[in-house]
């Protein structure tokens, strides 16, 4: 059971970080807090269900469907929002309070056009059978999955740290006003990764109905909770710091499954309350954030 | 004979002025008051069951509305609906708000015993009957209490009663001698993990709980559970919880390729066309469940039979987002239960309308089944046969009723195949 457990962790771990990764590159970018994150993740996870159920459009098709479209809704969204919230004294707050606005009205525009109902796209679609994993069965559709997002993560590493565009991201993760001040048109970088953020949320609802068995509009809360338990885990501002935030949620949760498993939704919060206490920077965190 | 006319005549006017002056003093609209949940963890369960109401409250509007006997004269129902979001604080400020502003003549309380657990203690302080439609925690229910009646589902602990006779009968008899037992922490399954608990030991049949494990109620992943239970072999498995759980459950169950040799669950029964679509016919197979009156066709002798109900949903919703099922079915039956309750009061006294529903009690027989009460409140009728889905040989599913014996349709298929 212990093995099952850690490996079932480091699986679900990895599809974990790709739910937060797209939520810590826009704070890190941005210092803003997205919480329609988990709404966006929930529209990839429909889009896939609709794709699927009137097109046949295999999910991993989709991923990069999802890729352009979300993106490309990313970066008008950006300029119509963001450099406004830059401006005011606290974006930070003044982001939360947007961005729940728009997570509850994109989730009542969901329920309106969607239904309540939970969604969701056959197992099989992703590979039949169980897959064998150091002696473990694991349903394919959760090992599809996991390699998706550990190429999602490796994507945003070669993003990062092997493309010019890349560096400029970087630099204005670090000063945005010094990288203002060297001329880096930081709009144009922010809304970029904006754009990609959303895109990271969207891929990870392609995997939704696999992974958490269905979609439905209301999913985003939960996963917003669990998002930010991930990447504060791993380090807030620190998009890879996400993989390490979410494998150790991932492989906690099979635990608390395991061993106390009625206090499982307990987990984020316990997590999140220890993390602050213990080390406020998160795992890979240098110091602790300017708030 | 001149006198005996005039007499009459007279007397013939007063009560005819009598009763126009009762229908004078009657209201313009009965007002009943509800909640939906249109987003939010329970919409799914909600908006079906408040869909079937709102059926029901159209059908009498269109004919003039509701027959209120203190006022011996139909009149059209208002119903006023406000949306929880499936948030219990929000629910509980809501129904304060239908009880103290809205001044409702009846309330209605929302879907399932979560947002149905906040307005027992409201509607008891505000001495207003709750119309409780599919709350069935049993812990709302006690004889002290006189302001709840459950209508459209059993009390909580008593669903699982013929899931525990027959493991501990006709189970014992297959060579089941080891339960796993799953449930989510809700009033609604928490109850029935406890009931089947009581059933099983009360029974001194040879069995065994071997896994007794509860998980929160929005667990979405049971990978890892499925393995837990695997690794403590039971020879069945108990799965309760509400339809994400469900979905979840068997979706990870037939992607690890385990198979349990006996696997019940709730939803497959209730909701069997949203649970085809989501889990698939395969993931279905050779499940245990409620039987779900669309099978037992209970003969209603009120109100729409299935079929005709089935196509009014249609015909006023369509084939829409909204699920129909078993929760459709509880909605209307609410209407009709409170028709019946109308048409019976002497007065629209809050504990009059209660002893109304009471006298319904083992008498009315709707497309829900019998309505019948315990002197708490609880709904003990309604109840539901084990049943288990089958292919039918034509790529479809089918149900067989396996107990109780007397309405029984075939043999249960042990082991599954």
């Amino acid at each position: 059971m212990l093995e099952y457990a850690l490996l079932a962790g480091l699986v679900f771990g990895l599809y974990f970080a790709l739910v937060g990764l797209g939520l810590n590159l826009v704070f890190g970018v941005m210092r803003i807090v997205n919480l329609a994150h988990g709404d966006f993740l929930m529209l990839g996870a429909f889009g896939a269900f609709w794709l699927y159920n009137f097109a046949h459009v295999n999910p991993i098709a989709t991923i990069f469907i999802a890729l352009a479209v979300f993106t490309a809704l990313g970066v008008p969204l950006y300029y119509l929002v963001v450099p406004r919230l830059l401006r005011a004294k606290d974006p930070e707050m003044l982001s939360i309070i947007l961005f729940f606005g728009l997570s509850q009205v994109i989730e009542a525009l969901a329920t309106i056009g969607f239904g309540p109902s939970e969604r969701s796209i056959p197992g099989r679609v992703l590979g039949s059978g169980p897959v064998a994993l150091f002696g473990q069965s694991f349903p394919a559709a959760w090992m599809v999955s996991g390699v998706a997002s550990a190429l999602a993560v490796l994507g945003v590493y070669l993003y990062l740290y092997r493309t010019r565009l890349g560096y400029l991201t970087r630099a204005v993760m670090v000063h945005r006003e010094e990288a203002l001040a060297t001329g880096i048109d930081v709009h144009r970088v922010s809304a970029i990764a904006f754009g990609v953020g959303l895109a990271l949320a969207a891929i990870a609802g392609v995997f939704a109905p696999f992974m958490l068995g269905s979609a439905t509009p209301a999913m985003g809360v939960d996963l917003n909770i669990q998002s930010f338990a991930v990447i504060v885990i791993g380090s807030l501002g620190n998009p890879l710091g996400t993989v390490l935030g979410g494998i150790v949620y991932g492989v906690s949760l099979m635990f608390m499954q395991t061993y106390f498993s009625s206090w499982a939704n307990l987990l984020p919060y316990l997590l999140l309350i220890l993390i602050l206490l213990v080390r406020p920077s998160g795992l890979l965190g240098r110091q602790v954030r300017r708030a | 004979m001149l006198r005996k006319f005039i007499l009459g005549l007279v007397s013939a006017a007063l009560a005819l002025a009598a009763a126009g002056a009762r229908a004078a003093g009657a209201p313009a609209e009965i007002k009943i008051g509800t909640l939906y949940a249109a987003s939010g963890n329970f919409a799914a369960i909600s908006m079906p069951v408040h869909y079937g109401l709102r059926l029901w409250v159209d059908q009498m509007n269109a004919e003039g509305g509701v027959y209120v006997k203190p006022y011996h004269k139909k009149i059209p129902i208002k119903l006023i609906a406000y949306d929880d979001q499936s948030n219990t604080a929000t629910a509980a400020t809501l129904y304060n708000q239908l009880i103290t502003q809205d001044k409702v003549d009846i309330l209605v309380s929302d879907s399932g015993s979560v947002l149905t657990s906040v307005a027992v203690p409201i509607a008891r302080d505000h001495k207003i009957l709750l119309i409780d439609q599919t709350g069935t925690g049993a812990a709302f229910f006690s004889k002290d209490n006189p302001y709840i009646v459950l209508i459209s589902d059993p009390v909580s602990s008593i669903w699982p009663k013929y899931i525990a006779d027959f493991l501990t009968g006709d189970g014992v008899k297959l060579g089941i001698k080891r339960i796993a037992l799953l449930y989510s922490t809700n009033d609604f399954t928490g109850t029935q993990a406890n009931a089947v608990r009581s059933f099983i030991k009360a029974a001194k049949a040879p069995v065994d709980i071997v896994y007794d494990q509860g998980v929160p109620t929005n667990t979405t992943s049971y990978t890892v559970i499925i393995n837990n239970i695997r690794a403590t072999n039971p020879d069945a498995v108990i799965a309760l919880g509400y339809p994400n759980n469900d979905i979840s459950y068997l979706r990870n169950l037939q992607d690890s390729g385990v198979k349990f040799k006996w696997q019940f669950a709730i939803y497959p029964g209730l909701e069997t066309e949203h649970l085809e679509k989501t889990v698939g016919a395969k993931g279905m197979e050779y499940l245990y469940t409620y039987t779900p009156s669309s099978v037992l066709e209970y003969k209603a002798e009120f109100g729409m039979s299935l079929p005709e109900f089935r196509a009014a949903w249609t015909k006023k919703y369509g084939e829409g987002n909204v699920a129909f099922g078993f929760n459709s079915v509880a909605g209307y039956t609410t209407g009709l239960v409170l028709q019946k309750a109308l048409g019976g009061t002497e007065s629209m006294d809050q504990l009059a309308l209660r002893k109304a529903i009471f006298a319904l009690s083992g008498k009315l027989k709707t497309i829900d089944g019998t309505f019948e009460l315990d002197e708490s409140g609880a709904q003990i009728g309604e109840i539901t046969p084990l049943g288990q889905i089958v292919p039918d040989g034509k790529g479809g599913l089918k149900f067989v009723v396996v107990y109780p014996h007397d309405v029984a349709t075939g043999k249960p298929v042990y082991p599954a195949k």
